[in-house]
This record gives C-alpha cells, structure tokens and sequence, in this order.
C-alpha cells in the first residue's frame, strides 16, 4: 500500500520507484473487460494457473487490462515482449501459449491475425492498430486498471502535478482553450469555452461532473476508458476542477456498465486513499473530490439538464436552457459537465502542451477521435484516429472493409442523433463541422457500417423507434412528433406507406428540430432525414413497388423454396415453428406463404442455399 | 430596482426589467404569444414543453420558447411569421393527432386553450393520424375527474400540486409517449395526499381535469360568473360563483384572483351545494302546540315582536339576549348589534368570537391598542421565519397554511411549529415543539427567557417603542429552558433552538389560531405571545407581527362592527361616555351603559332564569357551545327563543319562531377577512322560497316593536358604518368594486394599512404583560384519564349545517372519528375504525376510533362539526376570566367500549 | 442536505436489489424515509427503466437491440427468444422464471447481435442459438 502523498515530489518520487521496480520478464495483457463477454476471465485464471504450475510467476506476469480496441478478436491478449497479438483465445489455448510462444519464442499462427493467408503476429505491424493514433487510448490495454501503482508508472498523473504547481486557473483554461479541444460528447463545443464560464460564474459551490452516461447504441468508447484507464478521466476532471474552481465532481455512470463502475469504484478510492482526491492534494491546497452516481435506464440523461435532474434524483426530464448549466446547473450551482472522453483528452493537453496537442487534427477539430466501429465491418472494435481521417480509412484500412464481400453502402454516424453518411463521402476527412455539413453529427463516435443487406428504411425506422421509446415525453414535438414519425415509417416499411409521406416526414421532421426542447428531441429526426436525402429511392421502392431492395424488411419478404436445389433433406421442415414447410423426403419442400412468420430460421439452416428471400 | 432593458418584439418598443423573459416582456406590451403549459398566475418557472410559445430573434437561427427565453437589451423578437404560425399549427396538429375532437359535448368547450388555438391558428383536420391514448376517464375521489385522452401532458396541474400547494398528490408517471398524470398507483385514495383541492382543474388548459358534480350542468357561455368571497373561513378567498337558471353549478378560482390568487382550498371548491339544499328554510315556522308549522312572514314577525315587547316590558331589556352571526355580513352585523342596542336596548350581544378569539381580542387589546391580525397574508412571503402556535394551519386555513408551506420549502425558511399533535404543518417544520396540552405560557416565557439570557432581544425597539420590560423581564427570569421542559414536556435544548431560530429572524411572523385561544388562560397565552413579538421587534414591520388566524369568514367583521356585548362597532367601549354619546345621537335613543352578557353568560343566564329571550342569527350554540347538556338546559328554559338562519339547525328545532333567511350567495354586502380586509360579496342567486334578507328582517322587527330602522340598500348601511366606526370611516362601496380595503381605514383618500403598529402601537406604546403558567381548570386523573382536545378537520366547517350537506364533501369525511395514539388504542383493545364511548363528567358520545400517531399518548382529538357525536357534549364550559371564552382545547375524559 | 434527497435513488436501486422489485410498501417507506412525495418516488420509478414495480422472473434476458445488433439481425434474435418463451418483450413468463427486456446497448457491439441472461454475454446470436440456449436454461433448473 502506498503511504498518502503529500507532496509533488513524493508523488515524483513513487513514480520512479514504481519504474526502477524489478520487471518481469513476459507480461501477458489480456482484456479482461469487453472480452469478458467471451470468457476473459476464465483465460486469465487458466493462464495464472498454468503459470503457477511452471513455476514460472517471477518470470511472467498476466496483467489483467482494459480494451485492447480490436474487438472482434475477443478473447484478446498481448505478449509482450515482443507484442505478439493472440485473438479468439480460450483457456484451451493457454497451456499451449505458455510453452511455445511464451517459454519457446514460437508463434501460434491459428491465434494470428490473419487476412487470407497473410499472417501477422506483433501487434504494432495489424493494419487495425497501425493506422490510428492512440492518444488517449494509449495505455487502454495496457494498464490494469485496478492497480493505482501500475497506472502510475505508466504516467497517470503526470499532469496534475505541473498545473498545480506551475499554473494558474486562467492559465489551465487558456491552454485547452488553445489546444481546441472541443467536447467529444456529441455538439462539439469549446471545452475551454465551457470552463471560463463556470469559472466566470458566481458562487463558492461549483460542481464537475463526467458524463459517462454513454447511451448511444453502438458506441462503447467511453465504457472502454472508464474500465480500461478511470484514472486518466479522473486526473482530467482533477485539472478541471482546478481550472474552474470546483470542489466537487459526480461521475455519472450508466448501470448498464457493470465493469465500468466497478473500476471507476476502485479507482476513486485508490486516488483517495493516497491523497490524490480529498482535501489538500499533495500539499497544494487543492480540495476535490469525486462521487459516483448511476443512471437508471434512461437515454436522455445524456442531455446535461436531464442528468443533472437525474443527479438530484429527479426525473430526467430535459429543463430549458438559458440557463446553462454553467451558472445554475446541478442544484442550481454553476455545473461543468463533460463527457468521459472529454476529460480523458485533458491530461494529454496539459502533458504535450496546448501546440504540439493542436498539431493532430484539422483547422476546426483538434486532437484525435475515438470511434466505436461496428456492424458490417470486419474489424470491429475501437478506434483513435486524428480528427480529419477519412471514412474510408477508417472502414477499410482500419476495419478491414465489409465482410463476405458485399458492398459498403452507408455509415451511420453519431448513433440516434447522427446520420447515414452514402459512399459518395467516404473520402471526406470527418471532423465536426465535415459531418455536420453532409446531415450527419460527430455524437458521441458511433459509427455502424452498413452493407447492401441493410435497408435505409429500416435503419430510420429502428432509430426513430429508439428515440421514440426513449423520449422522456416532456415536449410535444419530440413526445408526439417522433412518435407519428415512427408510425408513417413503419406503415411504409410494412409497404403501406404512400408517397406524401415522404413529405410529411421532412416537414414534420423539420419542425421537430427546430421546435424541441433539447438535443434529443432536436436531432431526433436526423437519421430519417439523411436517409430521405441520400436514400430516397429505398423509401419509393417499399411505397411504390412494395419492396425492400435489401430484403430486409419483414412484411415485404416472402420465403420460396426453389425446387431446381431443394434436396428433400427435410432440415427445414424440422425446425420450422410454425409446421410452414411441407413436403415428402427426398422431394422439393414448400413453404406456404400464409403460415410462414418469416423468421429466417430455414434460411439458415438450409445447407444447399435452396431457399430463397424476395 | 433591477435594471431595465430595452427590446423591439413584433415593430413595438417594450421596456422590462432585467431577467424578464421574452413572454413576460411581450405580455406586458399588450402582446399575447400562445402558450399551453405556462401560466403566469402560478408565479413559478416556466417547464417550456408545449413549444407553442416559439417566437424568431432576427439574427440567429432556429426559434427559441419565449417563455424560457430571457429578453436581452436590443435584440428584435418577431412573434407572429408565417412560418411561426406554421410551427404552431404543427404542435397543436401533433396535439389533436392524440386527442377526441368532441369538442362538441367537451365540458370544456369554449374554455379551453386548445380549442382555441386550433381556431385561431386555422388547423382544421390534422395532417398527422396514429395511436392515440384512449383510456377511460378516471375518478379516484368525489370531485376530480381526470380524462387522460384529453390530457396534453402541459404539466401545469402537477406544478400547482407541488410547488403551489404543497401537497404533491399528484405527478408525471411513465415515459415518453406513455407518459400520463396520476396519484401513486395502485394507492388507495384515502392514503392519498390528494386533498381535493382542485386547484388541478382551475389551471387546466384543456378538459383532462373537470369537476364531477358540473359535468353537463352547463358551458362556460351558458354560466353567469360572479364573483364573491368564500363563506367558510377566515382567509376570505375570492371565488367565482358560476351559476345557471338560478342554480349554483360550480366555484372556481381565477386566475390571479384575491388575496388567494385564484387558488382554493376543497370547501371552497366544492363544498357550496348546501346553497341548493332541499332542505333549506323557504318560510317562516311559528311553534304551535310544540310543533314547528309554516306561517307567513306577517305572521311570524308579529308573533316575535309581540313576545319581545312582552319579555322586556316584564323583565326589562336585559332579558332579552341576542347572538349575532359570523357567517352573516359586516352589514347585517352591524344591523343586529343596533337592533339589539337601541330597539331592545340592551348590551347583550355577541356572537361566536367570543368562543375562538376573544382572548385574542381582549389580549392584543392590552398589548397593543388593536385586537388583529397584525399583518398581512401576503407578508408570509416576507417572512424570515415564522412560529405556528396553536394553528393547524394547512386544514384550518388551507390556503394560507400553503402560503407558509411554501416559505418552508421554497424559500427553505426556518419553520417552528408548536402543537401537540403531529400536525401536517410538523413534516416541514424545521423544529416541532410537542408541549403538552395548555402549557402555552410556560413554552412562550421560555423562549423568550432564552432570547433574553443570550442577548437576543432587540433592545433599540424594547427602549423606544415599549412600556413594563422589567415587569417581563422579571417574570420569565424563573422559566429556564430546564423549567420550561419540565412543564411543556418540550426538550430544553428545542426550546433553545427555536428561540434563536425565531429571535434572529429578521423579520420574524407569528401565526396562531384557536390552540392559543380556547383555554381558560387564553388571554394570558396572546399576551405572552405579544410579549415574545414585541421583545425581538418582530411588530410593526413587514413579514413580522402577531397573526392570529380567524375562525369564520367574517368573524373579523362581526366584530368589527360590533356584536360584541362590551363595544360598539369599531371597539368604541359602552361604558366610554363619549362613545355612547355618539351613538346615542346617531341612533336617536338612550343606550344602556353597561358591559352585556357573553355567549356563555347569556346560557348560564337562561338556564338560571333571569334571561328570558334569545335572538340568534345564524349560529348554532346547540353544537358549537361547550357542555351541550347545559345548552340545552338553558335554551329550553327560555320564554322566547327566535333563531333565523337558512337550515333547521339543533338550536333552530327549539325555537319558538324560525325564520328562513340567506346565504352568502344570495346576498350583497362586505365581509372582512382574518388579515382586516374589507371584501364586497355580491349576489349570485334569488333565495330560496320566502327567505328573506337577514338585514331585511331584523329592521322590520325593529319596527314592529316601535324602534324605525331602514336602509334602501346595504350600500346605505355602509355609509352609516363609515360616519360611525372610525377604522372604516373611509370604506364605500364605490370604493370596494375597485379593489377591497384593510382596515385602518380612517379616510376616503386612506389606501388602508398592510400592517399595524407600524410608527406606534395603537395603544401608543406597546405593554408587556407578565404572564405566569396556570395549569388548564381540568387535568387528567384516575377517572378520567385522558385528555381531550376538539378542533377541526379540513373537510368540515364548525357545525358542519353547511358542509355536512354537501355531497363532495360529506363523501370525503362522511362519519366523524376521535384520534387515539396506537399505544393507548392497544391497552383499550380499540381497532381503527371502531367504535368507541368516549365520557367526560359533563356527557358522553360514541364515536369511531381513528388510530394513529398524530396525537400523543394520553390525549385524544376530536373535531366538533358532528351532530350525531358532539364533541361539546364532553366540553367544559370553564372561562377565561378576561374574555370568557371556554376551555374548548383541554378537558378530561375516559374511554370505553361502545354498547 | 441536497446530497442526501439526491441519494433517493440509489436508496432506491439497494431496496430493489433486495426484493428483486418494488414493492408498493417499499415504495412508501422510502417516501417517508426520504420526505420525498410518494407521488414523487413513482415520477421517478416508472420514468427510469431499471426500475421495476412487478415482480420479476428469475432470470432476466436483456436482448440488445443496439444498431449493430439490429443490423445484423436483433430483431429475430428477439423474435426467437418471444417464441420461445411464449412472452413478449417487457413481460415475464408465468411460472416466473424468465423475463424478457430489450435494452438499447450493451456495450458489446462487436458480439452482435447480443442478449444477456443476468450477468451472462452470450454473442454472435442465430434465433437457434437462442433456442437452445433457453432450453437449456430451461432444463437446469
């Protein structure tokens, strides 16, 4: 147990201790967070145990650490030296690890990356890592999270040390003012900005709050900081807090992420212990302090005036703004919230300085993105890329492209309040104003790549539905609006839309935005409009020819046997729930069309591709 | 002041105050922006969810909800563009997407915002179609019908509920389109909070809450509105009568309306069917062969006069007794005091003030020069603290307990509330004194011994503006919190607490009604309580004072205007010879010089045979006395027992001649309010039947028996009042339809006074009283071993002959129930809900036992409005010797099990 | 004073994580607990989705219909596990033993399509997998 730091140079000092620390020779980091899904753990204690029988625990180490970002290669692990990356490992494996690549130096090519036959073992030379710029992932993955010591002889803290002792508030807020770091939450404001007028507001009680209420379907960045490095977002809140003048922080956590908040739990009681958190931090009468709070289940908390009602143990109902949160937020103090990312990109400004850190990025954007990549995309996971990286080198050179060589057909950026972005914008560098300008928002870094198979309609149909269940019901426009909206599109996916519909949707839509009392209500209609705008031939086709060209919606399809393949195998007859398919053995099967429930199970199943979806 | 700033909305240049919205700032230009869930009245944040509100700022994008919005120096607001007014039709469209379009058998058709802002804005058939929220309509209690497909989530009902009045019945539940208005599910409705008020459905833009009882009973172009004052208690709301084909179809408030603002408590919402009643008086009754039988006016007057004229020729004026009403008008007041005085010629008359607050009189009298409410309602919104004493408010006097409520939670001021029973108001008390029944004295001295012993009084007020400190300072010095704790049962540390809660205050308000009043030291707790305001300053300024809260609506009035057996109207005192000599002159007879008999003093009399008559306006004594055996004793002893009222009460059923007269809604004149405001109340409906005006029939009886009063209207009567009565020298009714009037009022260029005492005290310089503890007359002991203590609920009203007859609120609280500690209900093996004989030396009653931890082990409580279990069966008539009011609020009991 | 009303809901969720949901007694008692309006701890109870005032099955199915599950077949995921169970989204089976929600993320896109049996992942779903997954939840108890 490290002894409370009272000082910087106690905390300089144990950082050198930490590193002058004997090493051992191998460390094994497996993800034990996101690959948890798929038996993380139970790699880990395979891998312990394996280590303990070799007597071999002076030697290797297994690190348990956060997200290694390339998630579809769940379980994950590094061993490093030399950085081999190993994927899709189970405790099976371990014995194996150990003796060959671990003991004997041997690669294990089936555990490999690998694109057709090109094998490739060190992590650093993957396509997937090569091309991003890990800058506030950087020690995501390497870290275990849980371990104060480890964290800080990997630089945790570094900053905080330099802004208490060498620099003023006005000065901490003039360097991320000029580093231009704007808020990864979704809107893109300057967090610089944001902080002079919490500080400029009047009042001793001041409140910081990390909004980690990551509620976006398919984004998962913050959920991989929180339980991969909590103590990098911890420091930024730390700085924050000084620069505005705050005494307090509320990190606000989704319940959904049990692992996140565990960690971010550990973390604060770690930095509380040694005197990093509490009343005067390393002797320089600095007081803070930080509480964890937990969502309940509700999207719109993501909003800041939702979440501070949430946080006053409200209901999470949006509250008009002026007044911003900045002069009377959470109970009606001057309230500075930002994002986990946001936070997690200050100690990076403070330690490369406001210049070197403006260098990444484009004119208007600076620093680098986390994006969540998934859906039809081979390499899914997360990826840091410097603002201004074009969305084909994300999908394809990072993700690797589509798989099973269909076409790429749309990204949908900034999950329900972004937009479907077409092919003819793959090349177009994406920082905050590119994507706003093509009907598309940053958001949080969602980005679901879709291929052929996926219908347009039925990708407004199902964001509409989400921000429709997840409305909070307090203004018209979004309480009522997305809910008719919802109903025209789901009437033109079942193929009884008409054409005045399409209409209907972009004024309605229109009217929406403009009228609703907060950012979900007002980009709510995003998805439906961008579709409409890039994919208006889908909505034609499913109100004109009654027909999903990407046969994908359900009350379009009809399921058909072909009789020229069919086999007579009778697998799909078997698992057939609804007794729709008939016929004799060795004989061509039939489905008859007012049964099926179109469920797809046949399809599936059958191994001669004898069935066919129209 | 704040500063001002300046901005153009639609061409027009408006002027506001910084921190005004947009709205506010174009509502003062004369500007209307449709709005739906904002409503300036409730004086609370706007929530900005209808979006109706939209207005454009030349020179940013997008509209911005002028309710939330803040107005800002120079910029140009346009309210009213096409493409506004598009937007606008899209909410209201999105709105009628979920909504019945029957507004052709809507209740609220011609009354609602939505209709007509789909009018004004021209939607016809909304674009949009879809699932649309159907339920049917829900009842969870007599009065409020919430139609939930009619509900447009505006959210205004739920902000009055919580943060207007305080009572959070009710609130949003669910979610996005789910989302609906509802008490707790799945809640009982008499575990509710929900007090029907119905304030929900005043300020309900749309018909999703509507009043059961008015459902088909009219339209708003169908309904005369008239506005007046509410008959029951003391506060004086203004409400609106609606009425149609001369019958009273339902009250609201309006908005910004009175003293209340439009708001209203559950009587005087829904409590006014008795107006209606079959049963009430339509013709005069004359007993004949002991049985009440219909006569003609001619008839019964007569009868009357003649045995009136018989009594005093036998047995002298002083025979005859007359009780005035505080239901009745300032007007019909002043006419029975002058008929009893100078037709009758005696000074016994009274009425029942004299049973709640004649010690508040005869003690603020002493100490100050003036026996009122010295502040205003309104200064609780100025309060830095206040003390309720003996006042459960929030059931007694509910709008002004939710003004109090509303310092406590929203202005989070310190809140000492002393009471021993764990009253509505104890939940936001910042301290709860529990002091035992009667021990008033001791916990006010005190305090005031710790204000003292820390320095805490202000000695600048105590120098220049009173008289006999070292007499208060002398008396109080033995009353250590220790000592105090001892007699009041109050831990010292509490009393201590509260004492510098209330001292350092700087304006701190005292608010008591009749838990101070009703004991035999009634007078001696107003003047310690007078004491504790005067040694702390906490007289004569805003948000600060002495408040005692009045019983009835016009309990002030009655005895401004002097049915009081001791002063002539305006506190003028018989025996003050120059007084007398006005009247005498105005009057044009002798009056008597002598101090006349008391309520008590006129039963005591009648049951001992030297009061031979008794004149009872619209009172009731046969429930609302103490010791009803004795009551009854007396009334029956009587030669000559005249009651005029609008039922057949308890005490009218012994009468000798009965006659029917009018109630607050078939009248024209002034009542005055607890807080000395003088309000106009106005006619709404013709009586019922022959019943007469009750001014009407007193001055035809004056003339039968040879003394000629007459008035052409009750506006005359006013102009005899103001020549008479200097505090309300200045009042006419030329001035009151522009607004009502406090009282001093000496002038007709006087604005009337928000709050007394305010250079000087009335009397001059303000006098301490020392007061010391006298224990109550009639302690617990081993026969009786419980105390009891009477009172009201909120549902009911005095004798309950108004409230008991009406349907909401007699389905709220059909049977009475006496309060039992669960402690003392388990020795007694008594269950909620059973019945119970409850015996005092005096009588005895059954009743319903309410088990609950309200009340404190030992003492019991009981409301005294119920015919069928009378509280002042058990009563004491003990008196206090100052004002003779009666022990109402401590007297020995025991309980046992009902036969 | 302010922390302490604010901490009404994780009084809230601890009352919960010991009955498995919220009883109306429970309910009520936190109102007193908390001086916070009954009608108030409701607003707050059925606005929040985590929040639950049935009682609920044994084991909760969490079917993520996030946008990379859904792109890559959520909705027969869901359809599957209705089937199977003979319930709909958001109700619980008879016999208490499951109930089935849908959830807008888990976090876990790249296992998509996603379901969560209490604290359980399971990834990469086929309406077969789902069925024999329940089924064999089913036939361990």
């Amino acid at each position: 147990m490290i002894k409370p730091l009272t000082s910087i140079d106690e905390l300089s000092k144990l950082r050198a201790e930490l590193a002058a620390r004997p090493r051992p020779e191998v460390e094994i980091r497996v993800c034990s967070t996101g690959c948890r899904a798929l038996g993380a753990l139970e790699v880990c204690e395979a891998l312990e145990q394996e280590i303990e029988s070799r007597d071999l625990d002076r030697r290797v180490r297994v690190v348990r650490t956060g997200c290694h970002g390339l998630c579809a290669g769940a379980v994950a692990m590094v061993i490093d030296p030399p950085g081999i990356f190993y994927q899709g490992v189970t405790p099976d494996d371990v014995p194996e690890i150990i003796q060959s690549t671990v003991l004997n130096g041997e690669i294990i090519n089936r555990l490999c990356w690998a694109d057709g036959d090109r094998v490739i073992a060190r992590q650093e030379d993957i396509p997937f890592y090569k091309h991003q710029t890990r800058l506030v992932l950087r020690n995501c993955g390497v870290v275990d999270p849980r371990s104060l010591e480890d964290c800080i002889a990997h630089g945790a803290y570094s900053a905080l040390p330099q802004v208490l002792s060498a620099m003023s508030p006005e000065q901490v807020i003039s360097e991320v003012l000029a580093s231009g770091l704007r808020g990864r939450g979704g809107a893109g404001f300057p967090t610089g900005r944001k902080w002079q007028f919490a500080r400029a507001a009047a009042g001793e009680l001041k409140y910081v709050i990390c909004n980690a209420d990551e509620g976006d379907p398919g984004a998962f960045m913050d959920r991989a900081l929180l339980e991969g490095d909590p103590h990098l977002m911890i420091e930024g809140m730390l700085i924050g807090a000084y620069a505005i003048g705050s005494g307090q922080g509320i990190i606000y956590v989704r319940a959904e992420y049990p692992i996140a908040i565990e960690h971010t739990q550990i973390a604060l009681a770690r930095a509380r212990q040694v005197g990093l958190l509490g009343t005067n931090i390393l002797g320089m009468g600095f007081d803070f302090d930080i509480e964890i709070r937990q969502g309940a289940g509700a999207f719109v908390c993501g909003e800041e005036t939702a979440l501070i009602a949430s946080v006053e143990g409200k209901r999470g109902m949006p509250r008009p703004r002026p007044p911003f949160p900045a002069t009377s937020g959470l109970y009606g103090k001057p309230t500075n919230i930002n994002n986990v990312e946001t936070w997690a990109n200050v100690p990076r400004v403070i330690q490369q300085g406001a210049v070197t850190y403006s260098e990444i990025g484009t004119e208007g954007s600076k620093g680098t993105k986390i994006f969540a990549l998934a859906g039809q995309v081979r390499n899914t996971g997360l990826v840091e890329v410097p603002m201004g990286t074009t969305l084909r080198e994300i999908i394809f050179d990072i993700g690797g492209g589509i798989p099973r060589g269909r076409k790429f057909k749309a990204a949908q950026i900034g999950g329900p309040s972004g937009g479907c972005v077409p092919p003819r914008y793959l090349d177009l560098p994406i920082d905050y104003d590119s994507v706003e300008q093509i009907g598309a928002i940053m958001g949080s870094g969602g980005l679901i790549v879709m291929d052929e198979a996926t219908c347009m309609v039925d990708i407004a149909q199902f964001f509409t539905e989400f921000v429709q269940k997840e409305s909070c019901g307090k203004c018209v426009p979004c309480r009522v609006g997305t809910k008719r909206m919802l109903e025209m599109l789901t009437r033109i996916t079942e193929g009884e839309g008409e054409l005045a519909d399409i209409d209907r949707l972009e004024r309605l839509g229109q009217m929406i935005k403009q009228t609703s009392l907060c950012g979900l209500g007002q980009t709510a209609p995003n998805p439906v409009l961008s579709t409409i705008r890039y994919f208006r031939d889908e909505y034609e086709a499913h109100i004109l020819e009654k027909r999903c060209p990407a046969c994908a919606c359900q009350a379009l399809l009809t399921y058909r046997i072909r009789a020229d393949i069919c086999t007579g195998c009778t697998a799909c007859a078997k698992v057939c729930s609804v007794g729709a398919i008939s016929g004799e053995p060795k004989q061509p099967h039939t489905i008859d069309i007012s049964t099926c429930i179109k469920c797809g199970v046949c399809y599936q199943t059958c191994k001669f591709q004898a069935i066919v979806v129209e | 002041m704040a500063d001002r700033i300046s901005l153009k909305i639609d061409a027009v240049e408006v002027t506001v105050p910084e921190g005004a919205t947009i709205l506010e700032a174009a509502l003062s230009a004369g500007i209307d922006i449709p709005h739906l869930c904002y409503d300036p009245q409730l004086g609370l944040p706007p929530t900005s969810s209808c979006r109706l509100c939209v207005v454009q700022i030349e020179g940013t994008p997008g509209l911005v909800a002028s309710c939330s919005h803040p107005a800002t120096s120079g910029i140009v607001v346009h309210t009213d563009t096409e493409e506004i007014r598009q937007t606008r039709r899209m909410v209201i469209e999105l709105l009628l997407s979920d909504h019945p379009h029957d507004c052709l058998t809507c209740e609220k058709s011609g009354d609602c915002d939505l209709q007509k802002y789909a009018y004004e804005l021209a939607v016809k058939e909304p674009e949009h179609v879809g699932e649309a929220v159907r339920p049917e309509p829900i009842q969870d209690g007599p009065a409020i019908i919430y139609d939930r497909s009619k509900c447009i989530l505006c959210g205004r009902c739920v902000e009055v509920c919580h943060n207007v009045e305080v009572t959070g019945a009710i609130d949003f539940l669910g979610r996005g389109f789910d989302t609906h208005i509802g008490l707790p599910p799945g809640l009982p409705r008499d575990q509710s909070v929900c007090t029907e008020c119905g304030n929900c459905i005043d300020v309900c833009p749309t018909g999703a809450l509507s009043f059961a009882g008015a459902e088909g009973a009219g339209r708003v172009w169908e309904l005369e509105r008239t506005v007046t004052i509410c008959p029951y208690c003391g506060v004086g709301c203004q409400i609106v009568l609606q009425t149609r084909n001369n019958r009273l179809v339902k009250i609201t408030g309006a908005p910004g309306l009175g003293v209340n603002h439009g708001r209203l408590c559950v009587k005087g919402h829904f409590g006014f069917d008795f107006i209606n009643h079959p049963e009430r008086l339509t013709q005069p009754l004359i007993r004949r062969n002991g049985e009440l039988t219909p006569a003609t006016w001619e008839e019964a007057l007569d009868f009357a006069a003649e045995r009136l004229a018989q009594v005093k020729a036998d047995f002298g004026p002083d025979a005859i007794g007359g009780l005035s009403s505080a239901k009745c008008t300032n007007e019909e007041n002043y006419v029975m005091q002058r008929f009893m005085r100078a037709a009758v010629g005696t000074n016994n008359i009274d009425h029942c003030a004299r049973l709640c607050h004649a010690s508040t009189v005869a003690g603020l009298a002493r100490a100050f020069g003036s026996g009122a409410m010295t502040n205003s309602i309104e200064d609780f919104e100025k309060a830095d603290a206040i003390f309720v004493i003996g006042s459960n408010t929030t059931e007694c006097h509910p709008v002004i307990g939710a003004a109090i409520k509303r310092a406590a939670v929203q202005r989070e001021v310190p809140l000492i509330v002393a009471d021993p029973r764990a009253i509505e108001l104890t939940e936001f008390a910042t301290v709860h004194l529990c002091q035992k029944h009667g021990t008033d004295v001791a916990l006010i001295n005190g305090l005031i011994h710790v204000i003292l012993q820390e320095g805490l009084e202000d000695k600048e007020f105590i120098a220049a503006r009173t008289e006999d400190f070292e007499q208060l300072q002398a008396a109080v010095a033995p009353y250590t919190p220790e000592f105090a704790e001892k007699i009041t049962g109050v831990p010292a540390e509490d009393i201590i607490r509260a004492a510098r809660l209330y001292a350092k205050a700087p304006a701190a308000s005292i608010v008591f009604a009749m838990g101070i009043t009703q004991h035999t030291t009634g007078t001696d707790n107003v003047l310690a309580l007078a004491n504790l305001a005067m040694v702390t300053g906490n007289v004569g300024k805003p948000g600060a004072g002495v408040n005692p809260l009045r019983g009835q609506n016009n309990v002030q009035g009655a005895c401004d205007l002097g049915a009081l057996s001791n002063v002539y109207p305006g506190y003028q005192k018989v025996d003050d010879e120059q007084a007398r000599a006005n009247f005498e002159a105005a009057w044009g007879v002798l009056l008597p010089a002598n101090v006349g008999l008391t309520v008590v003093e006129m039963i005591n009399a009648a049951a001992e045979g030297d009061l031979k008559a008794l004149y009872i306006i619209g009172e009731n004594p046969m429930l609302s006395d103490p010791d009803l055996s004795h009551v009854e004793e007396g009334l029956r002893n009587l030669e000559l027992l005249i009651v005029q009222d609008i039922f057949l009460t308890e005490t009218a059923q012994l009468a000798d001649v009965v006659l029917p007269a009018t109630g607050f809604a078939e009248k024209d004149g002034t009542f005055t309010n607890t807080e000395r405001r003088v309000q106009r109340v106005r006619q709404a409906l013709p009586p019922p039947g022959e019943a007469r005006l009750d001014w009407e029939i007193t001055c035809d009886l004056a003339r039968r028996l040879g003394y000629e009063m007459s008035y052409p209207d009750v506006a005359a009567i006013q102009d005899e009042i103001a020549q008479l009565t200097p505090i309300y020298g200045g009042i006419t009714y030329e001035r009151l339809e522009q607004g009502s009037l406090q009282w001093p009022c000496p002038d007709s260029t006087h604005p009337g006074t928000p709050f007394l005492h305010k250079d000087q005290f009335t009397r001059g310089r303000g006098k301490f009283h020392p007061v010391q503890f006298i224990p109550a007359q009639e302690l617990p002991d081993d026969d009786y071993p419980f105390v009891l203590s009477t009172g009201r609920i909120l549902q009911h009203f005095h004798t309950g002959t108004m409230s008991r007859r009406t349907k909401v609120l007699d389905e709220l609280v059909p049977v009475g129930a006496i309060e039992i500690h669960p402690d003392d209900a388990q020795e007694l093996g008594v269950g909620d809900g059973q019945p119970v004989k409850v015996i005092s030396r005096r009588g005895e009653i059954e009743i319903a036992a309410r088990v609950t931890d309200r009340v404190v082990p030992g003492t019991v409580f009981l409301a005294f409005h119920y015919r069928e279990a009378p509280a002042n069966r058990l009563t004491i008539a003990a008196l206090d010797p100052v004002a003779k009011i009666p022990e109402f609020k401590v007297c020995a009991v025991k309980i046992g099990p009902a036969d | 004073m302010c922390f302490s009303r604010s901490r009404s809901a994780s009084v809230t969720y601890q009352v919960q994580e010991c009955f498995g949901y919220l009883p109306p007694p429970a309910l009520k008692e936190i109102s007193q607990r908390t001086n916070i309006r009954l009608s108030r701890v409701y607003g707050v109870v059925t606005f929040y989705a985590q929040f639950y005032t049935e009682p609920r099955g044994r084991h909760t199915i969490r079917v993520c219909r996030g946008t990379a599950c859904h792109v890559k077949g959520a909705g027969r995921v869901l359809d599957a596990a209705c089937r199977e169970l003979g319930i709909t989204e958001g109700e619980t089976t008879p016999d208490l033993m499951f109930c089935l929600e849908t959830v807008a993320c888990l976090g876990t896109c790249f296992l998509a399509p996603v379901m969560m049996i209490d604290n359980q992942y399971f990834g990469r779903l086929t309406p077969q997998r789902v069925q024999s997954i329940l089924r064999d939840y089913q036939t361990k108890q």
